[in-house]
């Protein structure tokens, strides 16, 4: 495709015209070897022989990021294939761009033409950069009006996961619970709309997605006793479409006609209220934080849902139905098609909102419209996406919670002793309560078959207490001390077959992987760390082919895109933060003369490595 | 501000109290206007003085810099230093340690804890061990902080728990500062790397 494009541009250079001719026999060597690792799903590229593929386009030119994701699919691969693991010992720094904000940098940049956006944690302002001129102007700065209580209201940090761009428009959540439209040629804000009540302690921070005309949202706070939901709104005009609760009676949760979910249990009216004690579920969080997934075909999103509040199980008998779940619903109306709780009566804070990759899978000799999701309670599921039936689900991270999903009915069978309870103190539950991945989005490559994961390898105590609900404070009843789970390494970047439920290869990392993938067709795979390196890893085998220590801790995602000079770029951010960098790295702050904070013991001497930053890093070859 | 000037400060301003404690009136002001001091209920709860000062308050609307009925020595005064001294307002429960322990499970009850870490180590809200405070840590201070709320999203708690207790959960809060936490010093230590 744009292949041969990139060639005609890139004879303006030889040097970059040979690195071309590199790309190229490098792309026909894992072609014809399928690497080593890769174990039975085949390399298949772009127009490779039939094997796993990714089951949505990427969004616009392949040299543009567009979506958070890239796709709708979630995959996080790209198709430009200039950086190989032939030619990645030779990436460099173009450019640098500070922005003005410290604080998690969580997310990523998004580039539509020459033009890069860029938005930052609270107070959410965005950048448009220039990237066609030397020294990267900017094109526009926008400062949105976004209450300063929210800082106080967000559990984890004032992150935000990035924007999307559709139509002209770039949309966006505000820490204060408002979703906005900017003008992306003027920076001029088009609308602005109210979503979230910072009184009941509803936040945003997630990533919209746009789908037929519609910005798809979500709230946090399931720390805050909120009542999550998801919400359509008109991309023209910020008018609310639609709104699902994902707790409370059918009719708020939109399940009626459509809803045909495939284990029975799940069956039944006003599950969303029943399986509550009494009205607990009005503050029983089930938010929708994290990210979005859509294909088109089924005409289905996919979204997971937070943590049941509070922790403290006691005070919500019952599966606390859909807290901790994955949904699936109506891209027109919202209304639920399926869904299938990961954790059903979730007791150690174990959201299911991280995100859900579709792709189509070779399964014991037949395809399969498969949703894979790597869950913060440690088991990696491969889920029909048409029906929501769990078609594996297997550990990717040390755990002891549960001894393995009884594909029957889609639950886990928990291990008696590490159920938690009030006021009693769980010891070593693994993972902890950060989970075996949190909010950093993995990878999917179809040249190779393979998820590339960040991980995290914590374990934790649990003292779960008695809380009242108290209007916008804290609605959580535990505390939960963490510490580096078995074999002495906190975190692992994986390779992950989702047709048999295995590991392929890993490379341990002493903190939490808490920043995402990218995955290219170059061969290279790209990730930060917690303590600042950013990396490229060959995608077959795991071997790190460079490295480059950035400003600051990445909990940032990596895209790549092609410059106006036809070259391929990698951006990632560098700024620590998220739960990882502000709840438990408590010494990595610098710029607050009133908050200096005791070291962690979770993450021993991360303030040795890094502290808050907020920088754009931009590499080439 | 060094987090040894606040606690420089805090020592003064307690031997302050401590002289003005001999004049036996529970709310005391440091202002030679006798005007706003006679507040002169004996329950000594916050209800009373804060009421107290905030009459005043708005009694003296024309009064100029008399409308500081907590004093913010943090802030610095615009031009040469003014020879008037604002009402220092004093905890009733200030080193009571039953008073403390309430505080400290009223700071569990009311969700404190899960804003500012466990014996306020610091998690969504800032800590409340390393000896500094962003809107100053006199008694007064404190008690205004938890009484209106601050603008990061520290909610407003006065009208919605007793001052009793806002002043208890001062107590608590003042009494878990104690760590000198300025310097950290990684040299000679040992990382534990696998990674790199």
């Amino acid at each position: 495709m744009t292949r041969a494009a990139r060639n005609v541009v890139a004879i303006l250079s030889v040097a970059v015209l040979t690195a071309c001719k590199v790309q190229k026999s490098a792309a026909n060597d894992t072609a014809d070897t399928s690497g080593p690792q890769a174990t039975s799903t085949a390399a298949i590229g772009t127009g490779g022989p039939s094997g796993a593929r990714i089951a949505v386009a990427h969004a616009g030119p392949p040299g543009e990021w567009q979506m958070p994701a890239g796709d709708y699919a979630s995959s996080r691969y790209s198709e430009l294939s200039s950086i190989t693991p032939q030619n990645a010992a030779n990436l460099r720094v173009s450019w640098a761009f500070s922005t003005g904000v410290l604080r998690g940098h969580e997310g990523q940049p998004l580039v539509v033409g020459n033009t890069m956006y860029v938005v930052t944690p609270y107070p959410n302002v965005s950048y448009a950069i220039d990237l066609a001129q030397t020294g990267q102007p900017l094109k526009w700065k926008f400062r949105p009006e976004n209450s300063q209580q929210a800082i106080g209201r967000a559990c984890c940090d004032v992150v935000n996961r990035g924007a999307a761009y559709a139509d002209g428009k770039i949309f966006y959540n505000l820490l204060d619970g408002h979703t906005i439209a900017i003008d992306a040629a003027t920076g001029t804000q088009v609308w602005r709309t109210k979503m979230g009540d910072l009184s009941r302690g509803e936040t945003i921070t997630m990533a919209p997605i746009v789908v037929k005309g519609k910005v798809i949202v979500g709230s946090s706070g399931g720390e805050m006793g909120v009542r999550g939901w998801i919400a359509a709104l008109d991309a023209a005009t910020g008018k609310e479409v639609w709104r699902a609760y994902n707790i409370g009676p059918d009719k708020d949760v939109k399940v009626g006609p459509k809803f045909k979910t495939f284990y029975a249990h799940d069956r039944g009216k006003d599950l969303g209220a029943t399986s509550w004690p009494g009205d607990t579920w009005k503050t029983g969080g089930g938010a929708v934080w994290g990210w979005l997934s859509y294909d088109p075909a089924l005409n289905l999103i996919y979204h997971g849902t937070s943590n049941p509040g509070p922790w403290n199980e006691n005070q919500r008998r019952g599966d606390n139905k859909w807290t901790a779940a994955i949904l699936a619903r109506d891209g027109d109306t919202g209304e639920m098609v399926w869904a299938f709780q990961v954790t059903p009566h979730d007791m150690w804070d174990y959201d299911a909102v991280n995100e859900n990759i579709l792709v189509d899978l070779p399964i014991k000799g037949q395809m399969r419209k498969a949703l894979v999701h790597f869950d913060r309670n440690g088991f990696a599921y491969t889920i029909d996406r048409a029906t929501g039936e769990v078609i594996l689900a297997e550990p990717f991270v040390p755990m002891n919670w549960s001894t393995g999903v009884d594909l029957t009915t889609g639950r886990p069978s928990v291990v008696e002793t590490k159920k938690t309870a009030q006021d009693k103190n769980v010891k070593d539950i693994c993972p902890s309560l950060e989970g075996g991945k949190n909010q950093q989005p993995a990878a999917f490559s179809p040249q190779t078959g393979l998820f590339y994961v960040p991980t995290n390898n914590l374990c934790m105590d649990f003292q779960a207490r008695a809380v009242t609900y108290i209007a916008g404070t804290p609605f959580i009843g535990g505390n939960a001390p963490e510490k580096g789970g078995p074999g002495g390494y906190r975190g692992e970047f994986i390779a992950w077959d989702a047709t048999t439920g295995k590991k392929i290869w890993g490379i341990k990392e002493p903190y939490p992987v808490w920043g995402g993938a990218l995955a290219t067709a170059g061969g290279v795979v790209f990730y930060g760390t917690l303590d600042g390196w950013f990396k490229a890893v060959d995608a077959r085998n795991g071997k790190v082919l460079w490295q480059f220590k950035v400003g600051s801790g990445v909990v940032g995602n990596p895209v790549t895109y092609t410059g106006p000079d036809g070259k391929q770029y990698v951006a990632i951010y560098a700024g620590i933060g998220g739960d990882m960098g502000l709840l438990i790295a408590g010494d990595v702050a610098a710029n607050l003369p009133y908050d200096v904070r005791e070291r962690g013991t979770t993450l021993p001497d991360i303030a040795r490595w890094t502290s808050w930053g907020g920088e754009l890093f931009v590499f080439s070859l | 501000m060094s987090g040894k000037r606040t606690t420089l400060m805090r020592n003064q301003m307690g031997r302050r109290c401590l002289l003005l404690l001999c004049a036996a009136t529970v709310v005391v002001a440091c202002q030679r206007a006798g005007e706003r001091s006679n507040a002169s209920d004996t329950a000594a709860t916050a209800a009373s003085s804060t009421a107290s000062g905030q009459n005043a308050a708005s009694h003296l609307l024309v009064a100029g810099d008399s409308l500081r009925f907590i004093e913010h020595p943090e802030n610095l005064p615009a031009g040469f230093p003014s020879q008037t001294k604002a009402l220092l307002v004093k905890n009733p429960y200030e080193g009571d340690k039953q008073a403390i322990s309430t505080g400290g499970q009223l700071f569990v009850g009311y969700n404190c804890l899960d804003c500012h870490g466990a014996e306020g180590s610091g998690a969504m809200g800032p800590s409340f061990q390393d000896g500094r405070w962003h809107f100053g840590g006199s008694p007064g201070e404190v008690f205004e902080s938890i009484y209106q709320g601050r603008p990061d999203g520290m909610p407003a708690w006065g009208g919605r728990i007793s001052n009793d207790q806002i002043w208890m959960l001062t107590a608590y809060v003042r009494s878990l500062s104690s760590k000198d936490l300025s310097t950290e010093n990684f040299t000679g230590k040992t990382v534990e790397r696998t990674g790199h």
